[in-house]
């Protein structure tokens, strides 16, 4: 009984080393968004001028505005693109099915930075010898980086939430020969709506997330807020970054707040919830 | 399921029946992949395939980024020369023994929380792995740089309880960036090792209990078999990106701590040297593909006599 407890009791205390391990640099992050010194790594002493400054400096607003901006469109374009690559894997599934999804496994585990340094080129090329000069836009060179990843994303939440419902509703709408596009916009798409909006708000803060790609991609003018972070850091970060990371913070924690409300809803368990927001 | 729906129109989709074979023309089975895929194509495919064949080229003077009129295997020579080499070296180093380590955190702390943690609480637990994770992976990195940095808090806090004399010169050093990605990683192993622990159902680890199976011998052998699948997903989930991580070393690595994400980004960015750095990205991404082929043959080769003597044991009990 002594040696069983025992294990039960390290264990639980190496949770709470893990936990602390967890959130220590992003409780350092909040602290030193209160430091009023002129750098951010050196505390001075509390207040809450980083939160003023960031009023003060435009560059900072217009970086926050194009990520969300970004994330949007981003969000908007993989949800749509991986919601109906999702049912059509969940439901239609023919031959061509496990090469799709090769191709999004190998969107999944190509490095970043390989999708990085290939839409660098592929952009200018598009952009200037293709003539194509939308893609000279630094929204949409954002937007088409942000939205790869997401989509197979997408597509793996929709699919894995679809295969788990019974076809039998489907199958009852088609005997009473409702069309094939009312019934996807009547029956199918309602069941699967938690899995789509689940990965709709990932696809957001995956697009907010994003630096690799974005730092590539980029046209000077529109900034995204990572990127800008990244050239702060070579160039001496200051406590507004902080102060502006607490803020996306707390939108961030409410984006997932919604996530877990949403799926909990539709009859999730807490391990559905961590297996869906886990992307897989 | 499927054919159920599919059939009627199918089977009579003949030259009879042209008002079926419309409709059947209308929807082929793929037809809602279509837009995902040709996106996909476009800015997916078409690129990385374009950086292929831009590394079998070269640098022409100093004002081009890449040509192609004559083919080599040339850049992927230089891509391995000893400067190169040293530092793809030392990323495998920070893959392998990051991704150990944050095994090594996972598998108690995932146990614990699949079997041990109380169960009401375990929803906003599993939200405190997520948190972290949904953090802008920039900024929690440069929350690391403040902690680390030789004026920082553990530095301070070190030297106050007197376990160090002079300040903590650690920052801007591979084992900095090795904290820093086993941190940035660690949520990407827990949550699919503890799917896969939440799934080994109770009745079964009892069932070993009451067969006389010890603590230990129920984990090694019921367990930790049957939670494989979700173990292995999460070697890879850290293993990949961390391979091709460029932020944690920018932030926290310094001229000491170099990895291949960051020579590949160099040589597109300051170099201008296309060709090189896509020979790079490619030696980059078949490292990555042989360690995980390797490894995977070391696994299932270790397991052979275990896998025999498991089989020998049972057949010997029933």
């Amino acid at each position: 009984m002594n040696r069983l407890s025992l294990t039960d009791i390290s264990l639980k205390v190496w949770a709470v080393i893990v936990f602390i391990f967890l959130f220590l640099p992003i409780a350092v992050i909040i602290i030193y968004s209160f430091n009023e010194g002129r750098l951010l790594v050196a505390w001075n002493q509390f207040g809450f001028g980083s939160f003023g400054a960031i009023a003060t400096k435009p560059a900072i607003s217009d970086a926050v505005l194009v990520s969300i901006q970004t994330g949007f469109i981003a969000a908007l374009i993989a949800t749509a693109l991986g919601t109906m690559a999702g049912v059509a894997l969940a439901r239609r599934a023919g031959k061509w099915a496990p090469w799709f999804l090769i191709l999004l496994i190998l969107v999944t585990v190509t490095p970043e930075i390989v999708d990085a340094v290939s839409l660098l080129p592929w952009m200018v090329f598009l952009g200037q010898d293709a003539g194509l000069s939308i893609f000279d836009d630094g929204i949409v060179r954002l937007v088409v980086g942000h939205s790869l990843f997401a989509t197979a994303v997408v597509a793996y939440i929709v699919r894995s939430r679809l295969i788990g419902i019974d076809e039998s509703l489907e199958e009852a709408a088609a005997d009473l020969y409702a069309p094939p596009f009312k019934r996807f916009t009547q029956i199918t798409l309602p069941l699967v709506m938690p899995a789509v909006l689940a990965g709709g708000l990932l696809s957001f803060t995956l697009s907010l997330d994003n630096t690799i790609v974005s730092a590539f991609v980029q046209v000077s003018g529109s900034t995204p807020w990572p990127v800008y972070v990244l050239s702060a850091v070579r160039t001496g970060l200051r406590p507004e970054i902080a102060a502006v990371s607490t803020i996306m913070l707390l939108l961030t924690l409410a984006a997932l707040g919604l996530v877990a409300y949403v799926l909990r809803r539709a009859g999730d368990s807490p391990t559905d919830i961590a297996k869906t927001v886990g992307g897989g | 399921m499927t054919t159920i729906t599919e059939s009627p129109p199918a089977s009579a989709s003949g030259p009879r029946a042209p008002r079926s074979r419309t409709r059947r023309l209308k929807l082929p089975s793929f037809a809602l992949a279509i837009p995902a895929w040709a996106w996909l194509f476009a800015f997916f495919v078409a690129p990385v395939a374009l950086v292929v064949w831009f590394s079998f080229g070269y640098k022409p003077g100093i004002f081009g980024t890449h040509a192609n009129d004559v083919l080599s295997f040339d850049r992927y020579a230089e891509a391995l020369s000893p400067t190169f080499f040293a530092t793809f070296q030392n990323t495998l180093w920070v893959g392998v023994v990051g991704t150990l380590i944050c095994l090594a955190i996972s598998i108690p702390f995932a146990y614990w929380l699949a079997f041990k943690a109380p169960v009401s609480r375990r929803g906003i637990l599993l939200a405190m792995v997520m948190i972290p994770f949904w953090t802008n992976f920039l900024v929690r990195t440069i929350g690391w740089q403040i902690i680390l940095a030789p004026s920082g808090l553990l530095s301070e806090a070190l030297q106050s309880i007197g376990v160090l004399n002079e300040p903590l010169e650690i920052l801007f050093t591979r084992t900095a960036v090795l904290i820093g990605v086993v941190y940035n990683y660690l949520p990407l192993m827990i949550l699919p090792m503890f799917v896969a622990f939440d799934r080994v159902s109770l009745p079964m680890r009892e069932a070993s209990k009451d067969l006389g199976a010890g603590r230990l011998s129920t984990f090694v052998n019921v367990t930790l078999p049957l939670a494989k699948p979700g173990i292995i997903v999460g070697i890879l989930l850290v293993y990949i990106p961390l391979m091709g991580d460029y932020i944690t070393a920018t932030v926290l690595g310094g001229a000491k701590g170099n990895m291949a994400g960051q020579m590949v980004a160099n040589q597109f960015q300051t170099a201008q040297n296309w060709a090189l750095g896509s020979a790079m990205a490619v030696v980059l991404v078949l490292t990555i593909l042989t360690t995980v082929a390797i490894a995977a043959l070391v696994a299932w080769l270790a397991a052979w006599p275990l896998r025999a003597s498991q089989r020998l044991v049972l057949g010997g009990e029933s």
